[in-house]
C-alpha cells in the first residue's frame, strides 16, 4: 500500500478525546517540522494523572519527537521548530516565555539508551537535588537512599555509592537513571523505550517499578513492546507517519480498536 | 505535598544571576581571545608598525641591580715578556656576624672551576685567609646582606668596585651578588611532614589496614577540626618557607592531605552506615567520594615535587647560573631553566582560560552565522602561522612603548605572553574538538534533570571534555617550551647572571632573562668545544623537561578517559 493511501486512512483528530481520568498534561494541535520535513502533523493527546500512557507506532513515526516536546527536549535541535500548545494545568509548556528548568524539573526524562553522568553513583541521583533544592548533607543522603530504593537499585549498590555510575552493568545503569529522575520528584516521567537495550529480567524489573512509581508520578513511556505496552499502560496512543491515529483506554486498543490500522499493527499484520 | 517539597527552595534569582554570571564571563573571555586574535591579525597584515624610531629594541644589557656586588680582577699580572710581575692575591676575609647564623658560600672561580668555597656558618668562617695564585681572573660572589670585609694582602687590586674606585689593601664588601648556594636543609621540618602525611595518606587509600581505620573513626564528627587543623598548618608551612617553590608546593601537600583526610573520614563513616565493618578494608573505596581524583592530584603533587629536588640539592649543571666565558664547567643553566618555567608559566595562565573560554563559546554558545565561520576560519588558520611571526607581535605589542605597545620591555612577562598568544589557536582548536566529543546524550541527560545552559557546560560538558583540553593544552605548551625564534625577537639575552624576575617587566628590575633553547643556541655558537659539550647538556635537560611534561599529561589523561570508562 502507498504512504498517500495509507494516509487516507487517518481519520482527522476530531475525535473525542476525552479522558474520564484528571489531566495532567494537555497536548492541542501539535505540528512539528525538522527543517523542511513535517514529523508531527496536527496530534492532539491528553495525559492522564497517575496513569500510565503508552504510545506505540513503527519506527520513525514521531513517537520519540511527540515525547521529548512534552518537556521541550527538541529545542536542543536548532532545526526544529513547532507550532501547536502544550499545557500543565495553567502552564503553558510550549509559551515563549515558559521556563524551561521548571518544566523539566516537573517533567523528568528517562532516555532510552542509559546515560548515567560520568560521576559516582551518588553523585548522579543526588545532582539534580543539589541544583534545584538545597539539601543539607543528610537530607540529601536521605533522598539519594529513598530514590535508590524506589527505583529498586538500593541493595546492589547500597556499599559502592561512590563508585562511578558508568561502571554499573546496562539495566543497573537504566534504573539509576531512573532514580535521577525521580530523586528530584517530578511530576510526569517520560520514558523512551526504556527496556530497548535490556535483557527480559532487568525489563521485567523496570515493568514492575513503572507500576510502582504511577502511585506517585504520571508516566508517559514509547514502547516497541505490544505486549509491554499492555501491561503496564493505562491508555495507548498508536501514532502512524506523524499522526495519531488511534487514543484510548489501553484494553479498548487490545481488544477492539475502531480504526483499522491499529488494528493491523497490534496483531502484527503490518507493512 | 510531595516530600521534596520541604526542602529549602533554591531561589531562582540566585540561579538566574549564576546563569547570567556565568554566560557573561564566558562571553566576557570569549572576547577577549576574540580581541586579542584580531589585533593579531591586524598586526600580521600591518607589518610596517615595528618601522622608525620608536620600534627600536633596546639593546641585551646586564646591569646589576643595587644589592647585588660583584669584584673582579683583571689578568694578566705580567710585563710584556709574559713575566708575572705581580705578588699572588691573597684576600683575608672577616665577618661580624653578630648573633645571626648565616649560611653561605664565597665562590672564588679560576679559570674553569670553582677555585675555593668559603664557608660562613655556626663556627664562623671556614677559612679566613685564601690565596690564588697569580695567573687567575676570578670573580668574589656572595649572597650576604651582611657585610663582609675583604682585606687584599698582596697582588693587584681589583678592577673596581661599586664605586668604579679601587682600594689599594682593603675594601669592603657591602651587599653581594649571586647566591651561589645556600647550604640549609633541602626541605624544612614542616615541609618534609607535609610529604610524609600525604604519601602516609596514599598509602592508606591504597591499602588500607583496620586499625588505622579503628583511629580514623574516632575522629568521625571531627571533620572541621582536622581540616582547620591542616589549612593551619598549610598557612605556617609558607609563611616560614618564605612563600619559596617548595613551601608552597608542601601547602599545597597540607591542603590535599586535608581533603584526603576528610573524605577518609566521611568514607569510613558511610561504610559503617551501610552496615559493613571496618576489617572489610577492601570495600573502603566504594566509599570514599572522588577517590581517583584525590589520588591523583597527590601523585601528580608528589611528582611535580621532585623536580625540584635538583634545584635544591647541589647538581651545578642545574644549580649555579652562567659564570663567565672562560668557565664553562662551573656555569650551569640554573637562570634559563627558571626563565622556561616563569615563561611557560605566564603563557599558560594568560593563554589557557582564554582559549578554553573562546573554545566554549564559539563551540557551545555563538549561532553559526558567517562571523563565527570566518572567526573558525582565522582561528584554524593562526594555528599554522610561521612561530617567528608571533615574535614579531610580540615585539609590537607587548616589548614596545607607544602605540598600542604596552611596553613591557624584552621581559619574561612579554615573552611569556607572546608565547601564549602563539598557544591560543593551538589550544581553541584541541577544545573545541573535545567539546565536540562530548557525546550528545550527556547534554540532553543533564538539560533532563533541569540544567540551564551554563550548568550543563560547567557541570558535564566542561568535565567531560577535560582529558582533551588538557592534552591540547600540554602539547602547546611543550611545544612553545622549545621554540627559540619568536623569544629572539622579543629579546631573550644570551647569559645572565641572575635568577630572572618574572615580573620585572611591569614593576621594574632586571628585565633580562633567557630560556633553555636560547640558552643552547649561545652556546653552540662559542668557540671553546667546552660550551659545545654544555649546550648538548642542556638540550638533554630541555628533553627531560619535555618528557615530563607529557607523562603529566598522560596520567592526567588516563585519569580522566578511566572516568568516562
Ligand atoms: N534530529 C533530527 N533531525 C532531523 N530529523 C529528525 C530528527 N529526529 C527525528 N527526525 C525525523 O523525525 C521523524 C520521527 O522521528 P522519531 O525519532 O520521533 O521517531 P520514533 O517514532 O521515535 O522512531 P523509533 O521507534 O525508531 O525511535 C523521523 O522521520 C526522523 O527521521
Ligand atoms: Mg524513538
Amino acid at each position: 500500500m502507498s504512504e498517500e493511501a495509507q494516509t487516507e486512512e487517518i481519520p482527522d483528530s476530531t475525535r473525542d478525546l476525552e479522558i474520564d481520568d484528571e489531566k495532567e498534561l494537555m497536548i492541542e494541535d501539535l505540528d512539528l517540522w525538522y527543517g523542511d520535513k513535517q514529523a508531527l502533523y496536527g496530534v492532539s493527546l491528553p495525559i492522564a494523572k497517575n496513569s500510565v500512557t503508552a504510545l506505540i507506532g513503527p519506527s520513525g513515526c514521531g513517537k520519540s519527537t511527540l515525547l521529548r516536546m512534552m518537556n521541550r527536549m527538541n529545542d536542543l535541535i536548532p532545526i526544529c521548530h513547532y507550532d501547536g500548545k502544550i499545557s500543565m494545568g495553567d502552564v503553558e509548556i510550549t509559551g515563549k516565555d515558559a521556563d524551561l528548568v521548571e518544566i523539566r524539573k516537573k517533567i523528568g526524562m528517562v532516555f532510552q539508551r542509559p546515560n548515567p553522568f560520568p560521576k559516582s553513583i551518588y553523585d548522579n541521583v543526588g545532582y539534580g537535588v543539589k541544583l534545584h533544592f538545597k539539601p543539607t548533607r543528610e537530607e540529601l543522603d536521605a533522598i539519594v537512599e529513598k530514590s535508590l530504593k524506589r527505583a529498586a537499585l538500593w541493595k546492589e549498590v547500597a556499599d559502592r555509592q561512590h563508585e562511578l555510575g558508568t561502571s554499573l552493568s546496562g539495566g543497573q545503569q537504566q534504573r539509576l537513571c531512573i532514580a535521577r529522575t525521580i530523586a528530584i520528584e517530578p511530576d510526569v516521567i517520560l520514558m523512551d523505550e526504556p527496556c530497548s537495550a535490556l535483557d527480559p529480567i532487568a525489563t521485567a524489573a523496570i515493568e514492575e517499578l513503572i507500576l510502582e512509581l504511577k502511585k506517585d508520578f504520571t508516566v508517559v513511556i514509547v514502547t516497541h513492546s505490544m505486549s509491554q505496552a499492555a501491561r503496564v499502560s493505562d491508555y495507548t496512543g498508536f501514532m502512524y507517519l506523524g499522526r495519531l491515529v488511534e487514543f484510548d483506554k489501553t484494553e479498548k486498543i487490545f481488544s477492539d480498536p475502531d480504526n483499522e490500522l491499529t488494528k493491523r499493527y497490534i496483531t502484527g499484520r503490518f507493512g | 505535598m510531595k516530600d521534596i517539597d520541604n526542602l529549602q527552595k533554591r531561589s531562582r534569582k540566585l540561579r538566574d544571576f549564576a546563569e547570567t554570571m556565568g554566560s557573561s564571563g564566558l562571553a566576557f573571555t570569549g572576547l577577549v581571545g576574540l580581541l586579542f586574535l584580531a589585533i593579531l591579525v591586524w598586526q600580521i597584515t600591518a607589518p610596517t608598525f615595528i618601522d622608525g624610531e620608536s620600534g627600536e629594541i633596546p639593546a641585551a644589557n646586564e646591569f646589576i641591580t643595587e644589592s647585588d656586588y660583584e669584584m673582579e680582577w683583571d689578568y694578566p699580572n705580567t710585563d710584556s715578556n709574559g713575566a708575572l710581575t705581580t705578588d699572588a692575591i691573597v684576600l683575608e676575609i672577616s665577618w661580624d656576624g653578630g648573633d645571626e647564623v648565616h649560611e653561605l658560600q664565597i665562590n672564588i672561580i679560576s679559570e674553569r672551576d670553582i677555585y675555593e668555597d668559603v664557608y660562613i656558618n655556626e663556627s664562623g668562617l671556614s677559612t679566613n685567609i685564601v690565596e690564588i695564585g697569580r695567573k687567575t681572573k676570578f670573580h668574589l660572589y656572595s649572597s650576604l646582606t651582611e657585610v663582609v670585609l675583604v682585606i687584599q694582602n698582596s697582588g693587584p687590586v681589583p678592577s673596581a668596585d661599586e664605586t668604579g674606585k679601587p682600594l689599594v689593601s682593603s675594601f669592603v664588601i657591602e651587599y653581594d651578588i649571586a647566591v651561589v648556594y645556600d647550604g640549609g636543609l633541602v626541605f624544612e621540618p614542616l615541609e618534609i611532614i607535609a610529604y610524609a602525611t600525604l604519601i602516609f595518606l596514599v598509602i592508606i587509600y591504597r591499602a588500607p589496614k583496620s586499625n588505622i581505620l579503628e583511629f580514623m573513626h574516632k575522629l568521625v564528627g571531627k571533620e572541621r577540626m582536622v581540616l582547620a587543623i591542616f589549612y593551619a598548618l598549610a598557612l605556617v608551612t609558607t609563611i616560614a618557607g618564605g612563600l619559596s617553590v617548595p613551601s608552597t608546593l608542601a601547602a599545597l601537600c597540607w591542603i590535599l592531605a586535608a581533603r584526603m583526610m576528610s573524605a577518609l573520614i566521611k568514607g569510613i563513616e558511610r561504610m559503617l552506615h551501610s552496615g559493613r565493618k571496618l576489617s572489610e578494608v577492601s570495600r573502603l573505596k566504594h566509599s570514599i567520594s572522588n577517590r581517583d581524583g584525590l589520588l591523583m592530584w597527590s601523585s601528580m603533587l608528589l611528582v611535580t615535587s621532585t623536580l625540584f629536588i635538583p634545584l635544591e640539592i647541589y647538581i651545578p649543571f642545574l644549580t649555579e647560573r652562567y659564570q663567565d666565558i672562560f668557565s664553562p664547567y662551573s656555569s650551569g643553566i640554573r637562570a634559563a631553566f627558571y626563565g622556561t618555567i616563569w615563561v611557560m608559566l605566564i603563557a599558560m595562565i594568560s593563554s589557557v582560560p582564554i582559549s578554553v573560554g573562546a573554545a566554549i563559546y564559539l563551540e557551545e554558545y555563538a549561532k553559526p552565522t558567517k562571523t563565527t565561520k570566518l572567526i573558525q576560519a582565522l582561528v584554524t588558520n593562526l594555528a599554522g602561522v610561521p612561530s617567528i611571526v608571533f615574535g614579531m607581535f610580540g615585539l609590537a605589542i607587548f616589548v614596545k612603548q607607544g602605540g598600542i605597545g604596552w611596553g613591557l620591555g624584552p621581559s619574561i612577562l612579554a615573552a611569556g605572553l607572546t608565547m601564549g598568544v602563539m598557544a591560543m589557536p593551538i589550544i581553541v582548536l584541541a577544545s573545541q574538538e573535545a567539546l565536540r566529543s562530548v557525546p550528545r546524550s550527556l547534554r540532553e541527560s543533564a538539560y533532563g534533570v533541569g540544567c540551564t545552559q551554563w550548568q550543563v557546560t560547567k557541570d558535564h560538558v566542561l568535565p567531560s571534555a577535560m582529558p582533551g583540553i588538557m592534552t591540547g593544552s600540554i602539547l602547546a605548551m611543550s611545544r612553545i617550551m622549545g621554540e627559540a625564534a619568536p623569544l629572539v625577537v622579543v629579546g631573550a639575552t644570551a647569559m645572565i647572571v641572575f635568577d630572572p624576575e618574572p615580573l620585572a617587566g611591569l614593576f621594574g628590575g632586571n628585565v633580562n632573562f633567557t630560556v633553555i633553547p636560547i640558552q643552547i643556541y649561545f652556546w653552540t655558537s662559542e668557540p671553546d668545544p667546552a660550551w659545545h659539550a654544555m649546550a648538548a647538556a642542556a638540550s638533554i635537560s630541555l628533553i627531560a623537561l619535555l618528557v615530563a611534561m607529557n607523562s603529566i599529561a598522560i596520567v592526567l589523561r588516563q585519569h580522566f578517559r578511566r572516568r568516562l570508562n
